[in-house]
């Protein structure tokens, strides 16, 4: 997987969250972006059970179990600050297994879906964040194929991001840090995508009606 | 704390529960290279194929009386190969004519990282062994002749000795709950193999 960078697009003055997701993918038209399909990202969160907290003395963490459908046959488990383990579909299977140790918090099952744009080597994914049956956010992924080391291409990336997000670029992601120089990796998409639902979450509700 | 008796739902929630069929039996050094020419005869034909593997056993402690276990594998003669995970259930109570040990299994493959998570996640590790030894297949039945290694130093795949002057044999297959045929498919198949050795069913519990 190339560099990818993935942003919240703040939804547009007076407008739903439909609307400025509709306003972004027709400025992607006319740039002359091609439509290729459709994605979506989720993220469960589990917490350590409480039986297991007394055993260990430790404070509960929070696990999340993401799935990305460009990646369908995998799972990406990960820890905030911590590992993150790619795995196959069985790890699914497996968190069955672990209720008693690991419950998910079923509330808070998050997902964005839309559509993904190819243009020239950029790949570009416009997708409404939902929570259960209310529209959150929009969340805004690009993909520089060619490269994968975030310090030569980042730059470029900017100057892409700025043509059709204009004032609301995002900075540098925090997963490029202070590693500059090592190969981005699908592991480093879902720490973003982490992030930014973590984001949402703490947000207040979109005020305005769901999808319709 | 485990999930409900797994044979009586071939599906739940969606996926398929996979259960691992299970004879085992071993036999002495001295006996191998017979085994082995026998297995190369009656099993399919392929290269003689050999593996070197260092597996870790990772245990949950919770309230719950049983911890929750955990095996992972990492080959060391195949660069590149992913880290194999396993969950094996308890294994199954079913009728006493029921020719191999069933017990549910969830195979699943992973990145590097597995053993930083598994104790992120509250894991820690039990024991590890080094398993070294051949591979044959017959269909879907997988037989491994494989020699145990101990690890003399934790973490240290170098300095290692054998368990014992035997090799472990095990005739095993991964199938979807409730095909019970394939008990008896396996024990036709050990019939063959007899006196060389002897594979039998061996309840794990009973050793303890």
């Amino acid at each position: 997987m190339g560099v990818t960078c993935v942003s919240q697009m703040p939804v547009a003055e007076g407008k739903s969250v439909q609307q400025t997701v509709e306003l972004l993918t027709r400025k992607l038209e006319m740039l002359g972006a091609e439509k290729q399909g459709t994605f979506c990202v989720d993220c469960e969160t589990y917490h350590t059970a409480a039986s297991t907290l007394g055993s260990q003395g430790q404070t509960g963490k929070l696990m999340y179990v993401m799935h990305n459908s460009e990646y369908p046959l995998s799972c990406f488990a990960l820890f905030e600050n911590g590992p993150c383990l790619i795995a196959d579909t069985n790890f699914d299977v497996l968190m069955v297994k672990l209720k008693g140790f690991f419950q998910s918090a079923k509330a808070s099952k998050i997902e964005t879906r839309g559509t993904r744009y190819q243009y020239c080597d950029f790949l570009v994914k416009v997708g409404t964040v939902t929570m259960g049956p209310s529209a959150r956010g929009i969340s805004v992924e690009v993909e520089y194929g060619p490269c994968v080391v975030a310090s030569d291409c980042w730059n470029l990336l900017l100057e892409f991001l700025q043509s059709f997000l204009g004032s609301h670029t995002p900075g540098a992601p925090t997963v490029f840090g202070n590693r500059h120089d090592t190969v981005y990796g699908p592991a480093d998409t879902m720490v973003q995508y982490m992030e930014l639902f973590n984001k949402i979450r703490k947000q207040q509700q979109v005020p305005v009606a769901g999808i319709r | 704390m485990e999930a409900p008796p797994v044979t009586m739902m071939p599906v739940t929630g969606g996926t398929i529960n996979m259960m691992e069929y299970l004879l085992q039996g071993s036999v002495l050094d001295h006996s191998l290279e017979s085994l082995i020419h026998r297995l190369r005869g009656l099993c399919d034909n392929m290269e003689l194929e050999t593996f070197l593997d260092h597996e870790m056993v990772f245990l949950l402690k919770g309230q719950q009386a049983s911890p929750f276990v955990l095996r992972a594998r990492r080959s060391m003669d195949r660069a590149g190969a992913p880290w194999h995970l396993r969950y094996l259930g308890q294994p199954e109570v079913g009728d006493k004519n029921r020719h191999a040990l069933v017990r549910n299994c969830v195979d699943i493959a992973t990145s590097e990282n597995l053993t930083d998570f598994l104790m992120e996640m509250g894991f820690r590790m039990d024991h590890e062994f080094v398993a070294k030894g051949h591979l044959f297949r017959k269909g879907i039945m997988k037989i491994m002749v494989y020699k145990i290694y101990r690890i003399l130093v934790p973490g240290n795949t170098e300095s290692i000795e054998a368990l014992s002057l035997s090799y472990l044999v095990e005739l095993s297959v991964v199938a979807p709950a409730g095909q019970d045929m394939v008990s008896d498919d396996m024990r036709n198949f050990a019939e063959q193999l007899k006196p060389l050795v002897h594979l039998e069913k061996i309840d794990p519990k009973r050793l303890m």
